[in-house]
């Protein structure tokens, strides 16, 4: 797998690059800031992009701004976006036409490696992630009222890793039940939230996303 | 398509006037010579108007109070007067091209019994009424000098074309006659030396009228300083506001990456304890170092938000800390008997961090000393240096943003840093604000 990085501070730079290196990744290019991202995304072709949201010249919001423009030159790009906090309107522009695949991750989320390089293998494959403070925060926002309030305890949390990306069976190991349960419940869930079950971790993901307010 | 003129910025004609803007040919061109004559000759009879109407309604009216007839009579001059004095703010404005803000009081409801009272009250009011009185008196001198001046400075320049037209004699002023072309020669010097004279009295008088109706038509000290007031704590907001932008910035760009970068070390170093135990160790020692590295930033950070030993030891012991961290020698004299409001304390010290900051980072100094000392219940730091000069407050720079620092406090800053230096940074901070 060919990575693209782009984020300025040196340190995290090399760290990112050291951290895919172990996990196998190539990264073909890293960078420290917007417009070298659109160029390097040009030149190497990458099977992913990783984009801190701040860089200079204001440290605002150049990353995100970045990696759409990236994206509209090359539209099925996949893209994780490391962010130092979360807003779900960051979340909501990447999702923006629901076409390409996208990741939505607070930076730290890099220390614990393995599931990072999970992460980073989902986006690249055509999944989508989501940070749990995101879903948390929509989760909470959609908590009173709704179809969601008629969610059970468990349905929430098989919601809640199912917009991080989840598989059925990945699901199950984290909450060490069987995967016919999960099953289960994500029926139940789309039953009661009126959403058509749909093929593939990506479209199951956007619905869920796209239902939640996203 | 038509090539229009597109217009140029012009410096005005009294810049550009060989003896500059302040000669005599500057003053001559200058339109607010021209502005202003008009009003001091004319100003006297708006005065004696005034005073004539002011002296015989005033008394008038006083006496018939008790039968209650004077007060709507005395009301009704005062709005005359008042009137009269917006009048005249107008006139000044024009003639003197000074701008002088109404300074009365917001009026009261509608009731016009308690807006009567409103006026009567208001300080505004009174003082308009000591200039309209002081008017004629003012425009008399006025109108005498500019009249006598301008008169005889004319007198004389038109003599010479007469002379030589045919008139035998002319008379200037008083019992001084020119008569013959060795006399009409002499009259231009003359009359050029009076016409020099009288642009200077009438610019004198312009500028001297124009403080008076400053002082009397204008908002007093009381809003004035207000308005002051309003302004620089204003401005200190921003600055607190852009404060606190440094500091979440230097937080999640500094110490949060360090930390971040120490994280993943330790992930990666957790991942790899088992199978690679040399590269595990080689992660821990440099997360190690990531996490000492991340708690001296945060140190540095805290210091630069508020020193903990200026809040324990006061202004002495923080600055003396300062200057041991320069890299040049820094004499340091702290005179103060007591210890200064912690806000005032707080700008001085952030005073003297930013100029050796910024001597350290350009002057190219070799030594400074640092003063603070209270002086008319200010307290006064000085920061100076040997180094090379040319330090300004450009907007958004490290001293412009200390005078905003010291606005807060209505403080000032004073830069003279002449190219060559030596540089000299001043702050003087009251201490009973």
């Amino acid at each position: 797998m060919r990575v693209v990085i782009a984020e300025d501070s040196v340190l995290l730079r090399e760290g990112l690059a050291r951290l895919l290196d172990d996990g196998g990744i190539e990264t073909v290019a890293a960078v420290g800031d917007g417009p070298s991202l659109v160029a390097a995304v040009a030149e190497h072709d990458p099977d992913l992009a990783i984009v801190d949201v701040r860089m200079p010249p204001t440290h605002r919001d150049e990353g995100l701004r970045a990696a759409l423009q990236a994206r509209a030159l090359k539209p099925a790009l996949p893209v994780l976006v490391l962010s130092q906090y979360v807003e779900e309107r960051y979340a909501a522009e990447l999702a923006g036409g629901g076409a390409a695949p996208f990741g939505y991750l607070l930076k730290e989320r890099v220390a614990d490696v393995t599931d990072f390089l999970d992460a980073v293998r989902r986006v690249a494959a055509g999944g989508t992630v989501l940070d749990p403070e995101v879903i948390d925060r929509l989760l909470d926002r959609h908590h009173t009222g709704g179809p969601l309030g008629s969610l059970s305890g468990r349905e929430r949390e098989v919601l809640a890793l199912m917009a991080q990306g989840r598989s059925n069976s990945a699901i199950a190991v984290r909450l060490a039940v069987t995967a016919g349960a999960v099953e289960k419940h994500v029926s139940g869930i789309f039953t009661k939230l009126g959403l058509d079950p749909a093929p593939g971790d990506h479209r199951r993901v956007l619905a869920v996303l796209a239902y939640l307010g996203l | 398509m038509t090539a229009g003129t597109a217009p140029v910025a012009r410096t005005p004609l009294r810049l550009r006037v060989p003896l500059g803007p302040n000669g005599p040919l500057g003053m001559f061109v200058d339109p607010m010579t021209w502005r202003a004559l008009p009003y001091l000759l004319g100003s006297v009879f708006h005065g004696l108007v005034c005073f004539a109407v002011l002296v015989s309604v005033i008394p008038f009216s006083l006496t018939l109070a008790v039968a209650w007839v004077g007060a709507p009579l005395l009301a009704l001059t005062m709005v005359a007067w008042r009137g009269a004095a917006m009048l005249e703010r107008r006139l000044v404005g024009l003639a003197f091209g000074v701008r002088i803000p109404d300074p009365y009081r917001p009026g009261r409801g509608g009731n016009p019994l308690l807006r009567c009272g409103g006026a009567l009250a208001d300080p505004a009011t009174w003082k308009d009424l000591l200039y309209l009185l002081l008017l004629p008196l003012v425009g008399l001198v006025e109108f005498v000098v500019s009249a006598a001046l301008w008169a005889v400075a004319l007198a004389l320049l038109v003599t010479p074309p007469l002379v030589l037209s045919g008139v035998t004699e002319v008379r200037i002023v008083g019992e001084l006659t020119v008569d013959g072309p060795a006399g009409a020669l002499a009259c231009v010097p003359a009359g050029l030396g009076v016409l020099v004279a009288a642009l200077y009295a009438t610019r004198g008088m312009a500028r001297l009228h124009g403080q008076l109706a400053m002082a009397l038509l204008g908002p007093g000290e009381r809003i004035a300083g207000s308005a002051r007031l309003r302004a620089s704590r204003a401005r200190g907001a921003d600055a607190a506001e852009a404060e606190r932008r440094r500091i979440e910035r230097d937080l999640h760009d500094g110490a949060q990456q360090r930390l971040l970068s120490v994280a993943m070390d330790l992930g990666r170093a957790q991942v790899k304890l088992d199978s690679d135990p040399e590269t595990a160790r080689r992660l821990l020692a440099q997360a190690h170092e990531g996490a000492k590295a991340a708690i001296a930033e945060l140190r540095d950070l805290a210091r630069g938000i508020h020193p903990a030993i200026l809040t324990d030891r006061g202004l002495d012991a923080a600055l003396s800390a300062l200057a041991a961290r320069a890299p040049v020698r820094v004499a340091v004299s702290v005179e103060l008997a007591e210890r200064p409001p912690a806000a005032v304390e707080s700008v001085a010290y952030f005073v003297v961090a930013e100029a050796l900051t910024n001597m350290a980072k350009h002057s190219g100094a070799t030594e400074a000393s640092v003063r603070v000392g209270l002086r008319d219940r200010r307290v006064s730091v000085e920061v100076r240096d040997n180094g090379s000069g040319g330090a300004l407050a450009r907007p958004g720079g490290g001293l412009a943003g200390l005078a905003d620092r010291a606005a807060t406090v209505d403080g000032v800053l004073g830069v003279d840093s002449p190219p060559g230096g030596p540089t000299v940074i001043r702050a003087e901070l009251p201490c009973d604000w």
